[in-house]
């Protein structure tokens, strides 16, 4: 599993910080006012809060238990209760490779020289979890991989899956171009509910 | 105005921070809901026979409902109401009767079949995720346009406030960037587990 999913670009508009993860590894993904992305582990190294709960403070992620702040590179710039300190540079978050492309926010848990994935000129539609593993959402549509999966349809979508849990996943949903986004949702909306096998 | 006012609860805040968008004064008459349950006095039971919070007084008028409330505090303000503020309206009926109900569970240990209050919670918030996803498509961030109403105010709490009942709010984006927009309107106001935004919290 190289680069995954985590999030369409105009979900995390800059200066927001959200919740997120891949199978076991929780995540803190950030947009700097720089418009750079950023994929964090979900806990603080002072006292383990999720960094998803903190906020976006000038190019800082900033903690919301104590306002320890992190740097773009994730290591700690400020520390509120000791003003004048220097952090020392051992106090730093574990950052994964976090990209932008096609308004897709990609991620990828070790170091990676593979391409980000093709998405073929197509516009982001939005996201939506559902409760069925990656592999079985991936099976259901006979590809190989859940990385991406195209689905013959009408509005020629295909979906970026990320990985959650053994019963969940989130699809990242694009569509041609000229697709209406609101009827690719409202498809979406009832493919879930086929595939959960609950009615709409 | 007086509001009877249990500080805990998601349909008191409602009022309150209606209040607090109009800068309309209220002044506040705290009720032991719990452990107390004062809202079931004889006091409390002459004003409301239901005995539900909220109870807003407003000289003769006495109101018991927290849509009819917010319908009262702007009744001469046009700009908070769209024909479509109704339906969600309701709809803010169905997240109290569900999120709202395993919040209460599990804060207070109301009694609930917890399983399916959560289930319906979770129904709820996939049917609010979904539309706010079409109203932002046409680039509108609010449930009726791009200003808030009622509808806003009235549906915004129960959500908010569904991590206290064991619903997570992680998969939902729409829903995020709509809280995020109510939490940085002019007035807003803070209840416990609804911050503003960039607010540090007190370290323990
Ligand atoms: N219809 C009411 C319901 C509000 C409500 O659920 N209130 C709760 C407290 S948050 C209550 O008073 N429960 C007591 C009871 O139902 O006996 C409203 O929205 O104004
Ligand atoms: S836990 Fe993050 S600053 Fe203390």
């Amino acid at each position: 599993m190289d680069w995954v999913a985590v999030a369409l670009t105009e979900d995390v508009p800059a200066g927001v910080v959200i919740p997120s993860r891949i199978e076991d590894t929780d995540l803190a993904i950030w947009c700097a006012p720089s418009g750079r992305y950023h994929a964090w582990s979900d806990r603080c190294p002072h006292r383990g809060m999720r960094l998803s709960h903190g906020f976006v403070r000038g190019e800082t992620l900033a903690c919301i238990y104590h306002g320890w702040q992190y740097r773009e590179n994730g290591s700690c710039d400020y520390i509120p209760a000791h003003p004048k300190l220097t952090p020392p540079s051992t106090i730093c978050v574990p950052t994964y490779a976090c990209t932008e492309a096609d308004g897709v926010v990609w991620v990828s848990l070790h170091q990676t020289d593979s391409a980000m994935p093709d998405m073929g000129g197509r516009q982001p539609v939005r996201s939506m979890p559902i409760n069925l593993s990656a592999s079985d959402l991936a099976a259901h549509f006979g590809a190989e991989d859940f990385t991406t999966i195209a689905v013959v349809s009408d509005h020629d979508v295909l979906f970026a899956v990320q990985p959650c849990t053994d019963s969940a996943c989130v699809i990242h949903a694009l569509a041609s171009p000229d697709a209406d986004r609101s009827s690719v949702s409202r498809w979406l909306e009832d493919l879930r509910a086929t595939l959960e096998g609950v009615p709409a | 105005m007086i509001l009877y006012d249990y500080v805990l609860s998601a349909s008191c805040y409602k009022v309150r921070l209606m209040a607090a968008l109009l800068g309309k004064a209220l002044t506040l008459h705290a009720v032991n809901f719990h452990p107390g349950r004062e809202h079931k006095s004889a006091e409390m039971l002459a004003l409301n026979p239901q005995g539900t919070l909220p109870v807003l007084t407003d000289g003769d008028t006495v109101l018991t409902d927290s849509a009819d409330i917010l319908r009262h505090l702007t009744v001469d303000q046009p700009e908070w109401h769209t024909e479509e503020d109704e339906r969600w309206l309701a709809f803010a009926s169905d997240l109290n009767n569900s999120l709202g109900l395993a919040r209460l569970h599990d804060v207070i240990g109301y009694e609930a079949v917890i399983d399916t209050a959560r289930a319906a919670g979770v129904m709820a918030l996939r049917k609010l995720e979904a539309h706010l996803t079409e109203q932002r498509f046409d680039g509108l961030i609010f449930l009726t346009g791009k200003a808030p109403t009622i509808a806003d105010i009235a549906c915004f709490p129960n959500t908010a406030l569904a991590p206290d009942g064991g619903v997570s709010l992680d998969p939902y984006p729409s829903i995020r960037l709509w809280m995020r927009a109510i939490r940085s309107l002019p007035g807003f106001i803070e209840m416990p587990g609804i911050h503003r935004l960039h607010e540090l919290a007190h370290p323990a």
